[in-house]
């Protein structure tokens, strides 16, 4: 790092949004997994920074009602084992190493807002809601809208809320060194059998994840929802409305240094197959929620 | 003050202190590197010292108009701007032949895109940052070269007076006109491969009284440096001393210049202590990378699986400047059939100058790329000829006294035959199954290949990699040994080299070689300079050799010196103190001679004769250049080795596990074990990166991925456990017998994968890494080189048909040698 600036440690959520209203727009600190390489090599500026990592109401989570909550500062090292939360826990293990589990948190995520980050894929698929505070008090944006719109500079993300699950939920990914990093494709599963609906998004192919829904239609047409199972080749045909939909994405990302465009959407397809399968096998199906 | 330290042997440890030759003596910088308070060359600081940057060229290829570092010079915080006005000495540097700018010239070319222009030194890094951004440079943009294809086009225009060729090799061996009844003939692309070397360059440059600098850097090779160092600087070599700092993996990347004269002008300039090192992005523009090849093989066969003919074509991209590209040619000319046996071989040659990044040594130089061409061509003519892949290279191993393509028999040992059976022999692992755990499969768990979708392969890969510097360079070596009292009046010996320690674990086997030959346990490393005379590089697989030689030779000559003294003493007679030996021995700190009576501590020799103090030069058998068609014994020795590659591959995703690695290597005698195994892990370990990830992607001259980020490496989850089946039989003329062990295997990892993915997936795979895509999109018909012209009537041995753009052939590495009358500065073109 080249500079030297201050850097604030509240100790409270209040503190901390105090202390945001005085420097609004300064650098939010959390695990810093992406905060503090993109200092280091001059790609954002040193400014003004506030950690969070003091903030011990942030690193909560819970259940209540339908509603999971989970505090922005949990790290991925605390979701990966949530039975409550199996296709965020398969998520959070699917991220980087265990340094970058133990340190990098879901705040983090949603500040960086990486096209190519699994928790994003995920919460896409989720629906999420993602709860921002400021010195006026905290709001609700679904997950969309937050993608577009952001926070203001006087808030911070201060946790991400998710509808229990009603069916199997799963998340697959492809990656460089056995998958242990920044998806070349993912794709979040979510099967919900009291709506009979299904929701899936596609990661690491366009400049936000890619909500595949023409192939939801199909699983939601088709699927025997007394059982949650799929005909035969129906998951063949999901994975194939899936790769259509990520050739046909608007801002689809092209051949880069880690994949031509050409194998994202194969890719993509065979995920959503393996996803579908996983998750809408019937009885079987069960078996998604093990990691 | 932090600096390079001498390595002790802890006294306390007997262990150590016992550690001869032969044994798996541990590391003595390996707790501290565990521990992770070693002092790596990028940890050194001086109270007081500056910092430097360097300003690169962004343009693969540009004119340099005008440099104004007025506004720089101004701000508070900066010492010193230099540019190429600035170097007092030879504006150029190279390893062998000075073609590279120190800084791009105004008036000049810059012919890379990170082509130095100007370095500051300021107060601190971020002044310095700042000011480069302060530093107005006009370019004119010229059209880059970076197809090497059309650099080898005699019709495109030089990029550099010394013309677009830096050396073009012809070799003809038997008939170039044979051919065989069955024959596979392909074209392959490899890719370039960084050495990745974990601690980024660093040096913290002196200024000294005398007007000369010290420098304390991570190298190679600290003559070299020196040499090119005190050329441009106008200084003569005594006044330019250069002292190893911690090492962290080099892999020939510190083969070159890079931050040395900059670091030493800055501090010349300041009369400061300069700190100048560089972050991953800087060193990943800053030096010579693998050179990416092109290459064009005709594998030639009698129907019962006799290679009758090998033909090749070899194109590598050599980058904006020389650097070692004559030499890397060379080697994959001379090694392009690989370890067989052929009668018939042709091979034409050429490295060529472009636009792209530099490129020069890396681990295997010039062989890891032929040997994937010719281990792709080998199981491709297995399959033609319906035979078993192992079957056929064992039908055409190469052996001692069989004669090379070059015409040189092959000097014994060279068990080619046995480190392929050994790796055939050994058992397979057990097959995927659908208890496989996901995390096991190809893409881990979190790509839950689905088992009914993957499929096993095994390859093989067997390659042969020559030892040393070759055509007929003078390689030297030289170690002192000291054996004095230390300061409790306890004998200790003192071994003094220049012989850089890059990880490889010279200091190991030093201290072994010392202990062993001088009979005494308290040996002292002191730390590698120029006060000694040079080691020659850490490279070629040479310095256990080559060094090791030395202090062997040293040490006896110490020995030899104790026993003379105390023969001597004893007033022996003439014929008995001519061949001390004979009857003394020097063993735990004594001398003695049982059958004169004898028994004299070694402290009360040196006590009373002072210290013994020999420095002895070591040198291997002389090599010689190849004639005009490739002809000559221009290699001192080689090394075998043979991979076993077992692959799980998801048919689905074209992810690929590498599940278990067999390597059978050639390794004349261990003077280490342990120490050949960590060399041969990493060696296939950086030879896994280069079938399947590792790629510097670069793009009309732009570096795509430098960082870690995007520049993939290997970790624990992508290599398997390495099992090692060491061949040993010793080498004749090597001390103790000894070959180098770091090189082959990275030649032989790459191919055996490769060839395991092809078994797995049914595919010809002509270009490396290997990617996902290529194994689950339609396959890409590129030809990657057309075929040579066909001469089959043999030339006239007047007609030379090597053209030497380096003149490389009598050119003596290191720099000073100017552009020779051959190399008229080309019209056009600008210095
Ligand atoms: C080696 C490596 C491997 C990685 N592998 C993966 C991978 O496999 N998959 C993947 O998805 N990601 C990966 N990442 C990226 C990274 O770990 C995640 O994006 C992580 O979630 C970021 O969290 P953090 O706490 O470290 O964020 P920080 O770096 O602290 O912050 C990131 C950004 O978010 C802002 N921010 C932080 N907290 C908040 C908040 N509460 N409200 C608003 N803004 C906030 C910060 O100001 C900053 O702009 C990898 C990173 C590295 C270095």
């Amino acid at each position: 790092m080249t500079g030297v600036a201050t850097m604030r440690r509240p100790r409270s959520l209040s503190e901390a949004i105090d202390t945001l209203a005085a420097s609004p727009g300064a650098d939010l600190l959390a695990g810093g997994t992406d905060l503090v390489p993109a200092l280091r090599t001059g790609a954002r500026p040193v400014r003004e920074m506030i950690s969070l990592r003091r903030i011990v109401e942030l690193r909560a989570r819970g259940a209540a009602g339908d509603w999971l909550t989970i505090g922005a500062c949990a790290t991925y090292a605390d979701l990966a084992g949530w039975s409550l939360a199996p296709g965020l826990a398969a998520t959070a293990r699917s991220v980087g190493s265990p340094q970058i589990r133990n340190t990098g948190t879901v705040g983090g995520a949603l500040g960086t807002a990486s096209p190519r980050g699994d928790l994003l894929t995920f919460l896409v698929a989720a629906d999420a809601g993602v709860v921002v505070t400021g010195p006026v008090g905290q709001r609700q944006l679904g997950i969309g809208r937050f993608l577009a719109d952001r926070h203001g500079p006087d808030e911070l993300v201060t946790a991400v809320k998710l509808a229990r699950p009603c069916g199997p939920q799963t998340y697959l990914k492809i990656g460089a060194r056995q998958t242990a990093s920044i998806p070349v494709a993912s794709c979040a599963l979510v099967v919900d059998r009291v709506r009979r609906l299904v929701r899936c998004a596609i990661g690491g192919v366009a400049s936000r994840p890619v909500r595949a829904l023409a192939a939801e239609d199909h699983v939601a047409e088709t699927a025997d929802w007394s059982t949650g199972a799929l005909p035969p080749d129906a998951a063949h045909r999901f994975g194939e409305l899936v790769a259509e939909a990520v050739t046909t994405a608007p801002d689809v990302a092209g051949d880069d240094v880690y994949a031509p465009a050409a194998y994202r959407s194969h890719a993509a397809g065979v995920l959503a197959r393996r996803a579908a399968a996983r998750c809408l096998a019937g009885a079987r199906g069960a078996d998604a929620r093990r990691p | 003050m932090t600096g390079p330290g001498a390595w002790p042997v802890p006294g306390a440890d007997r262990a150590l202190e016992r550690a001869r030759i032969g044994r798996s003596a541990p590391r003595p910088d390996g707790p501290a590197k565990v521990a992770g308070t070693f002092p790596y060359a990028n940890d050194l600081r001086v109270p007081g010292m500056l910092h430097a940057r360097t300003l690169r060229s962004p343009h693969p290829h540009a004119r340099v108009r005008r440099i104004d570092a007025t506004a720089a010079r101004a701000m508070p915080g900066v010492a010193a701007v230099v540019t190429a006005a600035d170097v007092p000495g030879v504006p150029t540097y190279g390893l062998i032949h000075p073609d590279q700018p120190v800084f791009a010239p105004v008036g000049g070319v810059a012919r890379y895109v990170g082509e130095p222009v100007a370095a500051v030194a300021a107060v601190d890094g971020r002044t310095a940052r700042r000011a480069l951004a302060a530093i107005e440079v006009e370019y004119e943009p010229l059209e880059p070269l970076t197809d090497p294809r059309r650099a080898a086009d005699p019709r495109t225009p030089p990029i550099h007076p010394n013309g677009n060729i830096y050396r073009e090799l012809t070799l003809r061996h038997g008939d170039p006109g044979a051919r065989g009844p069955v024959e596979v003939v392909d074209s392959y692309l490899v890719g370039q491969q960084d050495q990745a070397f974990l601690a980024c360059e660093a040096a913290l440059a002196l200024p000294a009284a005398d007007g000369g600098v010290d420098l304390m850097l991570a190298t190679q090779w600290l003559h070299s440096d020196r040499d090119q160092m005190a050329a441009c600087l106008g200084l003569p070599e005594e006044k330019v001393r250069l002292t190893l700092a911690g090492v962290g993996g080099a892999f020939g990347g510190r083969e070159d210049v890079t931050l040395q004269i900059h670091g030493a002008l800055l501090a010349l300039a300041t009369g400061s202590p300069v700190r100048i090192a560089y972050d991953r992005e800087e060193s990943f523009l800053a030096h010579p990378h693998r050179h990416p090849a092109r290459m064009w093989f005709r594998h030639s066969a009698t129907r019962d699986g006799d290679l009758i003919a090998v033909a090749a074509r070899i194109v590598m991209d050599g980058g904006a400047y020389a650097s070692s590209s004559p030499a890397v040619i060379a080697n994959a000319v001379t090694h392009a059939a690989g370890p067989y046996r052929v009668p018939n071989v042709r091979v034409d040659g050429v490295v060529v100058r472009t636009n792209n990044p530099p490129c020069g040594a890396m681990r295997g130089f010039g062989v890891p790329q032929v040997t994937i061409g010719h281990e792709a061509q080998m199981d491709r003519l297995a399959t033609a000829l319906g035979m078993d892949p192992v079957a056929l290279r064992l039908r055409n191993a190469i052996g001692p006294g069989d004669l090379l393509p070059t015409g040189q028999a092959v000097p014994p040992p060279l068990p080619v035959r046995e480190v392929i059976e050994a790796v055939a022999a050994a058992p397979a692992p057990p097959p995927a199954t659908a208890a496989t755990p996901a995390r096991d499969r190809p893409g881990g768990r979190g790509a839950q290949a689905d088992p009914a979708r993957i499929r096993r392969g095994t390859g093989y890969g067997v390659g042969v990699k020559n030892l040393m510097f070759s055509e007929g360079f003078d390689d030297s070596a030289t170690a002192r040994v000291v054996l004095e009292l230390d300061r409790d009046g306890q004998p200790r010996a003192v071994v003094h080299t220049a012989c850089a320690e890059v990880g490889q674990g010279f200091v190991t086997i030093a201290g072994q070689i010392a202990r062993t030959e001088l009979g005494l346990d308290a040996v002292v490393l002191a730390p590698a300079d120029t006060a000694v005379a040079s080691a020659g590089s850490t490279s070629a697989s040479r310095q256990t050799w080559m060094s090791g030689g030395a202090v062997r030779k040293a040490s006896v000559a110490a020995v030899d010196e104790v026993l003379r003294r105390v023969a001597a003493s004893l007033r022996l007679p003439p014929a008995a103190a001519a061949t001390p030996r004979r009857l003394l021995t020097l063993a735990d700190g004594a001398v003695t001679g049982p059958e004169a009576g004898v028994s004299v501590g070694l402290a009360d020799v040196l006590a009373a004769g002072g210290p013994v103090d020999v420095t002895e030069t070591f040198r291997h058998r002389p090599t010689h250049p190849m004639d005009a068609f490739g002809q000559g014994d221009c290699h001192v020795a080689y090394a075998c080795a043979a991979h076993r590659a077992v692959v799980d591959v998801d048919l689905d995703t074209g992810l690929v596990r590498v599940v278990e690695l067999t390597l059978a290597q050639d390794v004349g005698t261990m003077l280490n074990p342990l120490s050949v195994l960590g060399q041969v892990e990493g060696g296939t370990a950086q030879g896994l990166g280069l079938a399947l990830m590792e790629e510097l992607v670069v793009t009309d001259g732009m570096v795509i991925n430098t960082t870690f980020h995007d520049y993939l490496l290997p970790t624990a989850a992508d290599v398997p456990p390495l099992r090692l089946i060491p061949i040993e039989q010793p080498a004749p003329e090597a001390p103790y017998g000894v070959k180098g062990i770091g090189e082959a295997p990275t030649g032989t990892a790459t191919p055996a994968i490769v060839a395991a993915i092809r078994d797995a997936v049914g595919r010809d795979l002509r270009r490396v890494p290997v990617r996902p895509a290529d194994l689950v999109l339609p396959p890409d018909p590129t030809v990657y080189l057309a075929p040579p012209d066909e001469d089959p009537e043999p030339q006239g041995p007047a007609e030379p048909a090597a053209r030497d753009g380096m003149g490389l052939s009598d050119a003596t590495p290191g720099a000073g040698t100017p552009p020779g009358p051959d190399q008229p500065p080309a019209p056009g073109a600008s210095p």
